[in-house]
């Protein structure tokens, strides 16, 4: 009787430790199978043959249709460059430069994936339908209240994620990330 | 005290034990998967042009909704793949799924293949039938070799600006997919 308490603890630890390090490292996505730049990462094997297996299980859970290597990286981000989780009540700039590819688009979800812009606006960035900087680095807004220059409203409550998508982004085919610089996400103002 | 932490080293051990185990485990315990999602899509043999995601609906293929795409299932067990079609100036690319959901193979039209998409996806056994000459396939063909006999084909068109959404899914729609004809 005198291992009972000791059994159950280890039992409870055993089982604690792994599952929540398993939901650990594939909701948030940052220690096995990923590359982060700043606030963003991706799964940089997702779209590979033979991926690790965390970007195999990552990608078996996710049930997307991913990007495979050659046609670019799909980035998350979940919180902003300060390591806030990203909320709806707040209004973010997204500052900076994005990564060599052909063009990108962004696009404001909820965690389950659900776009969640406004239904009468466009639901995402594209590279080549915004305002830009003379020396070409970027400024969107992403918020429910009315921004300046590149604006996407934003609906609802809650948390949510900034999904870029680089399309053909030779800048990460084996070059490494060091070299990929990637936009600031700061936050403004909330509600 | 040493006894407890004895207990806890081993309990920390075994979830190392369970967390490998999860790990490769899941993806062959998920019930909704790419194949699954897909599968509920008449997408056998013919390109489906999937709707673009909307504001606010579910997208758990999680579309870009900037983008416009078809999808197809290919049963290699029937004879080689094979994707044919003339596809419109703007970027495309087109990617090769296996069962599990993980990308064969991809490519896009900024590797000098144009506007003709023109890919051929072959079985082990296919394969070696093609290297041996026994299989007569078009010139051009561009080959690809699975290991697995079930794949989903997409191919990504991304129009210059949403009002040519419409004209770049009839493209799509009129792409072939299905098994290359002896």
């Amino acid at each position: 009787m005198r291992f009972l308490g000791p059994l159950l603890t280890a039992i409870f630890v055993a089982l604690a430790a792994g599952f929540g390090f398993s939901w650990y490292t594939l909701n948030e996505g940052t220690l096995f199978g990923t590359i982060s730049v700043g606030p963003w990462f991706a799964w940089e094997e997702a779209g590979t043959a033979t991926p690790d297996p965390y970007t195999r299980a990552h990608v078996a859970r996710t049930g997307a249709l991913q990007l495979g290597a050659s046609e670019g990286l799909h980035f998350v981000a979940t919180t902003d460059s300060d390591g806030l989780r990203l909320d709806r009540d707040c209004r973010y700039r997204i500052d900076g430069t994005t990564p060599v590819a052909t063009f990108w688009t962004m696009v404001p979800v909820a965690p389950d994936g659900t776009i969640i812009t406004h239904p009468d606006g466009p639901t995402a960035f594209h590279s080549k339908r915004i305002a830009r900087a003379s020396d070409g680095s970027l400024q969107l807004y992403v918020s429910k209240t009315l921004s300046p220059r590149n604006w996407l409203e934003i609906t609802g409550e809650g948390p949510f994620a900034l999904q870029l998508n680089l399309y053909d982004a030779s800048s990460f085919a084996g070059v490494g990330t060091a070299a990929a610089e990637m936009p600031t996400i700061i936050r403004e103002a909330c509600l | 005290m040493i006894r407890w932490a004895i207990w806890i080293a081993g309990g920390l051990v075994l979830g190392a034990i369970i967390h490998i185990a999860v790990i490769l485990s899941l993806p062959l315990l998920i019930t909704e998967s790419l194949w699954t999602r897909v599968s509920t899509i008449d997408a056998l043999n013919r390109p489906v042009v999937l709707a673009a995601p909307l504001a606010g609906e579910p997208n758990p293929l999680r579309l870009d909704p900037e983008l416009a795409y078809a999808v197809c299932r290919i049963d290699l067990r029937q004879g080689p793949g094979v994707v044919q079609g003339l596809l419109p100036q703007a970027f495309w690319s087109i990617a090769v799924y296996g069962r599990s959901g993980t990308v064969i193979y991809s490519t896009t039209n900024r590797d000098g293949i144009g506007q003709v998409l023109d890919l051929g996806i072959f079985n082990a056994a296919q394969t070696r039938l093609l290297a041996e000459q026994q299989l007569d396939i078009a010139e051009g063909l561009l080959i690809v070799e699975s290991r697995e006999d079930d794949v989903i084909v997409a191919v990504r068109l991304a129009p210059p600006h949403q009002a040519m959404r419409r004209r770049f899914e009839a493209d799509l729609a009129k792409l072939s997919c299905g098994n290359l004809e002896s």
